[in-house]
């Protein structure tokens, strides 16, 4: 540690950040245990199950395949962005709605990829919602009302869907 | 070629630990010095939703809103033991302590009321945390006020309650007994697959389950029980298998290797609610946690067995399992 330290400047939920990082720290643990954002889940640590994901430069990445350093310039959205702090995101409040969330540890992952799921297209089908996730595993729900909390905040965020 | 086949499966099942094992749950409830009330118990909730079941079930017993419930949960300085999760029990043994609980305090209220009052029972009535005089609803106190009346009168608002039935062990030579469980689950389900006979795969098209809860205190929950309990089932049916070597070595111990279900393996899913009220569950419910996969394999290898006359004794069913059987079959066994 701290001879190879490598400096890098980081935008995190629209906070820009300077930090000296371990070269082989890797973003995940940045971002729970140096800048305490714990919303991100870590389950297999090895791209497998989709809990740490967050979305890098406008795409979903797993934060455990990503070095931190790797991070240096970029622009994140973890789980804690999602909300403004005071109210929840429309598809928080449509995974509480529908059910959506049992145990809780796939949620942070599922809605930052329905939300790139919905950046993409604002009005999904079943198929592209069930493909935008299914690099998310969920042990619990079985994914019906995720995919439905997904179509639902499709609706209320204006993308109108109703070819359910 | 492809092709499809229906099958079916039912599971009777047996909750708690049962079998004349010690099962029980206690539960605590007060109404604090600001009128809320707090339900204290061990239940732990791993995302099942027995906070929810509870908060209702005292909710609806003392006639307060749900959402001024608050939860103390599962801290051994504050709370007696609730038994596990498991054994599908929590609805069924938290909820009854919750409600004879509730039951307890509510009479503790009506009691201290009617000191208030100088009325009898029938004459008052529980609404919106407050206790209210029939014929005379401007007269109605809070239980905020009614707290405080009891810490001035040295009396609490508050109850400890448990719930604690009497199983017995079944008789080893022919598993019969009295009363092995205190109740019983059922669920069938109902799977449509499609088959590829060049590939052996097999995918779950359409998948229908009734599970009978006696009493559906959330349905929302339950439907979220079912689904993945029934996505589980369908993991366990076609791909679920953990691989040893000759040596015990986990062969298989990653997800990219011990595959489980994902949102493509998953069809859309069909719940359909059977409530036939357990007179021995808190309101008639009684608990969905495991049965809600139990019969879903069997529901699968139906299936596969309508669909192309293969039967799979072995799970998973996998591809290589169903092209071995379906060669077998093409050579006449
Ligand atoms: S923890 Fe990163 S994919 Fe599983
Ligand atoms: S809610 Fe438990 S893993 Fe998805």
């Amino acid at each position: 540690m701290g001879d190879n330290r490598l400096m890098i400047k980081v935008t995190v939920n629209d906070r820009l950040y300077e930090l000296q990082v371990d070269p082989e720290l890797r973003l995940v643990d940045l971002l729970r245990d140096e800048l305490g954002l714990t919303g991100t889940k870590e389950g297999c640590g090895k791209g497998e199950c989709g809990a740490c994901t967050i979305i890098m430069n406008g795409k979903t990445v797993n934060s455990c395949m990503v070095l931190a350093f790797q991070a240096d310039g970029s622009e994140i959205l973890t789980i804690e962005g999602m909300g403004d702090g005071e109210e929840l995101h429309p598809i928080q409040e449509a995974f509480i709605r529908q059910g959506a969330v049992q145990c809780g540890y796939c949620t942070p992952g599922m809605v930052l990829s329905a939300k790139a799921i919905l950046d993409k297209n604002p009005n999904p089908s079943e198929e592209e919602i069930r493909k935008g996730i299914s690099g998310n595993l969920c042990r619990c729900t079985g994914y019906q009302k995720i995919v439905d909390a997904i179509k639902d905040a499709a609706e209320v965020m204006g993308g109108g869907g109703d070819e359910r | 070629m492809k092709k499809r086949g229906v099958g079916i499966a039912s599971v009777m099942f047996g909750f708690g630990y049962g079998e004349g094992f010690p099962d029980h749950s206690t539960a605590s409830i007060r109404i604090k010095p600001d009128g809320r009330v707090e339900v204290k118990t061990a239940a732990a909730d791993v995302g099942q939703g027995v906070l929810t079941v509870v908060s209702q079930i005292a909710a609806e017993i003392l006639g307060v809103p749900v959402e001024s419930i608050d939860l103390v949960n599962g801290d051994t300085a504050v709370t007696r033991s609730s038994g596990s999760t498991s054994a599908t029990r929590q609805t069924f043994f938290t909820g009854n302590a919750v409600m004879n609980t509730a039951q307890i305090l509510r009479s503790i209220i009506f009691d201290l009321a009617v000191k208030v009052y100088g009325k009898t029972y029938p004459e008052l009535y529980f609404e919106n945390s407050c206790v209210v005089p029939h014929g005379a609803e401007e007269k109605k106190i809070s239980f905020a006020e009614l707290a405080k009346i009891a810490a001035e009168r040295g009396e609490k608002l508050e109850a400890e309650g448990s719930y604690f039935p009497i199983t017995t062990p079944p008789d080893p030579s022919n598993g019969q007994g009295e009363r092995v469980y205190v109740s019983y689950t059922f669920v069938t389900t109902i799977a449509e697959v499609e088959i590829d006979l060049g590939t052996g795969q097999v995918e779950v098209i359409r998948m229908v389950a009734a599970p009978d809860v006696g009493q559906a205190i959330h349905p929302q929950n339950v439907e979220g029980q079912m689904e993945g309990g029934s996505a589980q089932g369908i993991g366990m049916a076609l791909m679920e298998e953990i691989l040893f070597d000759e040596y015990g070595t986990l062969l298989n111990p990653n997800l990219s290797t011990y595959l489980i279900p994902t949102s493509l393996d998953v069809p859309r899913m069909q719940t359909v609610i059977v409530e036939d009220e357990e007179p021995l569950g808190p309101f008639g419910a009684k608990g969905i946690g495991e049965p809600a996969m139990i019969s879903t394999a069997p529901a699968i290898i139906n299936a596969i067995y309508n669909a192309c006359g293969v039967r799979i004794k072995e799970l998973p069913a996998t591809p290589e399992k169903i092209l071995r059987e379906l060669k077998k079959l093409a050579a006449g066994n």
